[in-house]
């Protein structure tokens, strides 16, 4: 069965086009103010990329906190639920999901059959998010996917106390203004995400068998720390970690 | 013989001198890359200006960032914590204050005293920059209005335009979007007083409002973010002859002269 997901997130949208639980095709572009149009020509072009057209695609489902600009989708459904679809059906055998996107950052616990159980999130504050991401990679100029090739040249990681994104960015500037390599400041930075983030996800326990989703879920040098730190078996998302919304509501339009 | 008060903040240090009780001179300045600096040019500063020197100083207090430093450089004898200078220096304006709001550049702080100037209760935020002077300056840049224009301008304003987020990086987006839909500056700038005031609020009832209640630190200045914290605690502030932002140094220079003597 063909299926269609698609996710308009707080900083990307994504489409997938899955075939029964394998990715056919999939992209990814930045929300922007005009992607209730935008969103029209992804699907199309991932569409086109999966050599088929629009009229083999059996359901679609939207998601995502523009999931209500779709037009073309049979029904929509809340990220938790279609994370915890994604991470539920393709590992079976994880306990948790730990969703890092650019505005939230989501524990979802989930039980034998891969139902969501509960889940809890933070979306009120930017700590440890994507967006949190990209404001201290900036501050130390780069981008969020220079995060990796960055803190690789590592040799002590700088502390940063300050949870606040505002009080953060001062701390980074700082380090910057004194000199401090990149490469320990950006270190610095995954430490300090990767704290943030455990914290969450150990709001349900530990030793859990789990996996990371969410763009953050793409920076090995976060997730390496995660890892450290979090203890438990940790199971690797089978495809680009911020698809993992959009492939859950992918499933779930198989499973209407 | 001359008594003074140095308070290092985050972003401006200050300092006042006192003869015989009563402040003759003060100063304010942006602070340097560390406290010390900041203390050493801000008294500096004051002194030169007024054909004085250290050795005319019988007592300094510090007080706000790194006191102890400052203590240790040798500029001050003693150093005191800025709730106490904060609540000393209010009770010393208005001795009928009960509860100090003091939201400084980096933090905000409720304080409680009792009549003798003493700590009943205090609260403080330096974790999160929403409700501190942090979240009107990154405001401001987004809006590309200076920090002293934002309590009037909101003043001006038709509508209040309401801000879903409190977190300050949230917020940046959150006005940005609104000003590229074309949402005038006012309306804006009376929704991002009235958030502010709704984070200093929501400290402020931990520890709870007994009158008279006076504002200092540089948030103070902000007419706006003044009428809507009087409107929801219900309360009007007393308004102090001072410059509020001198409270703590002032505070600090009180302690001073006590120690240094002075009646």
């Amino acid at each position: 069965m063909i299926t269609m997901g698609i996710d308009v997130g707080n900083l990307l949208s994504k489409v997938v086009i899955l075939n029964g639980d394998s990715l056919l095709s999939s992209g990814i572009i930045e929300t922007t103010g005009n992607i209730a149009s935008e969103i029209d020509g992804l699907a199309a072009s991932v569409l086109s990329d999966s050599g088929l057209g629009r009229e083999k695609v059996e359901g679609a489902a939207g998601t995502g906190s523009g999931a209500k600009l779709l037009k073309d989708v049979d029904f929509c459904e809340d990220e938790v639920s279609c994370v915890g679809v994604a991470a539920g059906y393709l590992l079976p055998e994880i306990s948790m999901a730990v969703d890092i996107g650019g505005q939230s950052i989501t524990a979802i616990l989930l039980d034998e059959e891969g139902e969501v159980m509960n889940f809890m999130r933070n979306d009120k504050c930017a700590s440890g998010s994507g967006r949190f991401l990209e404001v201290m990679s900036g501050a130390v100029g780069i981008g969020v996917d220079g995060i990796d090739e960055t803190a690789a040249g590592a040799k002590k990681p700088v502390h940063i106390s300050s949870q606040c994104g505002v009080f953060a960015e001062s701390e980074v500037i700082s380090h910057v203004n004194a000199g401090e390599d990149a490469a320990d400041i950006v270190a610095g930075l995954c430490d300090a995400v990767a704290s943030i983030v455990v914290a969450q996800a150990r709001k349900f326990g530990v030793d859990e068998k789990y996996t990371l989703t969410g763009g953050v879920a793409r920076i090995d040098s976060i997730t390496r720390v995660i890892r450290e730190k979090l203890g438990g078996t940790y199971y690797q998302f089978p495809h680009d970690p911020r698809l993992a919304s959009a492939v859950g509501a992918a499933l779930l339009a198989g499973m209407e | 013989m001359l008594f003074a008060g140095i308070d290092i903040g985050s972003l401006t240090a200050q300092a006042v001198l006192l003869d015989d009780g009563n402040i003759i001179l003060s100063k304010s300045i942006n602070v340097k890359p560390n406290p010390v600096e900041s203390a050493r040019a801000v008294m500096g500063e004051l002194l030169e200006e007024n054909n004085l020197s250290w050795s005319d100083i019988g007592h300094c207090v510090s007080t706000g960032y790194g006191r102890e430093k400052i203590q240790d450089e040798g500029m001050a004898q003693q150093n005191v914590s800025e709730i106490s200078c904060h609540g000393l220096g209010a009770l010393s304006l208005v001795p009928q204050v009960r509860t100090v709001i003091d939201i400084g550049g980096q933090d905000a702080k409720v304080i409680r005293v009792d009549e003798r100037g003493e700590l009943v209760d205090f609260v403080m935020n330096d974790k999160c920059a929403a409700g501190t002077g942090r979240f009107l300056e990154v405001m401001c840049r987004t809006l590309g209005v200076a920090l002293e224009e934002l309590g009037p301008m909101s003043q001006r304003a038709k509508n209040h335009i309401h801000l879903s987020s409190r977190c300050s990086i949230y917020a940046e987006t959150e006005v940005l979007h609104y000003l590229q839909r074309g949402v005038d500056r006012a309306s804006l700038a009376a929704g991002i007083n009235r958030s502010m005031a709704h984070r200093v609020m929501a400290l402020i009832r931990r520890v709870g409002v007994e009158k008279e209640v006076l504002m200092s630190g540089g948030v103070a200045k902000n007419v706006a973010v003044r009428a809507e914290l009087e409107k929801m605690m219900n309360v009007k502030m007393v308004t102090p002859r001072l410059d509020p932002q001198l409270i703590g140094a002032y505070g600090a220079s009180i302690i001073a002269s006590r120690a240094g003597g002075a009646t």
